[in-house]
């Protein structure tokens, strides 16, 4: 099974203020247990949503809004790509992580759907384009 | 330039365990998701099950806390994700603007930080760490 981690951002990481290396430290240490045990499938920090966007859709009507974004506590700082057994050890895991963030902080678990979650709205046919879209964007990615 | 496009999806926050889009929909994404893939932009991409299947961590106190989903008070949750390999923040904007996405979806564009982002004493901390990218590309 894989989760999404989300490590949600914070004032500090809003704006734009890096992590001391103490706590740069810390984390990586995380992450190379992470990789020993063959968890780790990615991993990746977002620049503040001041230098982001946002799209909403109304019709065919496209309006895009500048950051930054008022709710920080629902803005995404960074995540994980988990591939564990089960919800419980992705928690497991989370509940060993340095607390990322100088003050509060919280970080999300969340499955990631596979084809068998789709049920019949996947057809044989769609399932197959998507395992090919997936091969070809994997080889794109090592480039 | 790497960008993630988050997929913000209004309802989400408060939708069943075993939600799922209707075939049609599916079907309409999955020809977006080709043309990203055939333009040669696409990196990955993945579809997350609703909260309710998920839990936060909090640290007060610096003590880990658990609590299960769904998140009274979320008025915002990602329902998924594109990460994209573009020349400028606008190629990633315009790339957003194309999905065929509801009146209820709203697509956060961010930006990856990359390395060189990174003040030179962060650099070198973190360069004592093998990279985390390689494994990305052999999972997925």
């Amino acid at each position: 099974m894989k989760f999404m981690i989300i490590v949600k951002a914070s004032k500090e990481s809003e704006a734009g203020q890096m992590p001391s290396v103490e706590r740069i430290t810390a984390m990586g240490k995380f992450n190379q247990e992470l990789i020993d045990a063959g968890v780790l499938v990615a991993g990746e920090g977002l620049h503040p949503s001041s230098k982001g966007a946002r799209v909403r859709f109304s019709g065919d009507k496209r309006t895009v809004i500048d950051g930054p974004f008022s709710e920080t506590k629902e803005l995404v700082g960074g995540f994980w790509i988990f591939n564990v057994k089960s919800r419980q050890e992705a928690i497991d895991w989370i509940l060993r992580c340095p607390n990322p963030h100088l003050g509060e902080s919280e970080i999300e678990i969340r499955q990631i759907l596979s084809a068998e979650d789709f049920g019949p709205a996947l057809t044989p046919e769609l399932r197959e384009q998507e395992e090919r879209q997936r091969a070809q964007s994997a080889a794109q990615a090592q480039q | 330039m790497r960008f993630m496009m988050l997929m913000i999806p209004k309802g989400y926050e408060t939708a069943a365990p075993g939600t799922m889009p209707e075939a049609k929909a599916v079907e309409a994404m999955m020809k977006y998701n080709e043309s990203l893939q055939k333009a040669g932009v696409l990196l990955a991409l993945d579809g997350l099950h609703p909260p309710a299947a998920g839990a936060r961590v909090t640290f007060p106190g610096g003590k880990a806390k658990v609590t299960d989903g769904p998140f009274a008070g979320a008025n915002e949750v990602l329902g998924g994700y594109w990460m994209i390999q573009v020349k400028s923040r606008a190629e990633a904007i315009e790339w957003a603007t194309r999905c065929p996405a509801g009146e209820n979806e709203i697509i956060e564009v961010r930006q990856v930080q990359e390395m060189a982002d990174f003040p030179a004493d962060v650099q070198a901390v973190v360069q004592k760490y093998p990279e985390i990218r390689p494994h990305m590309n052999s999972a997925t």
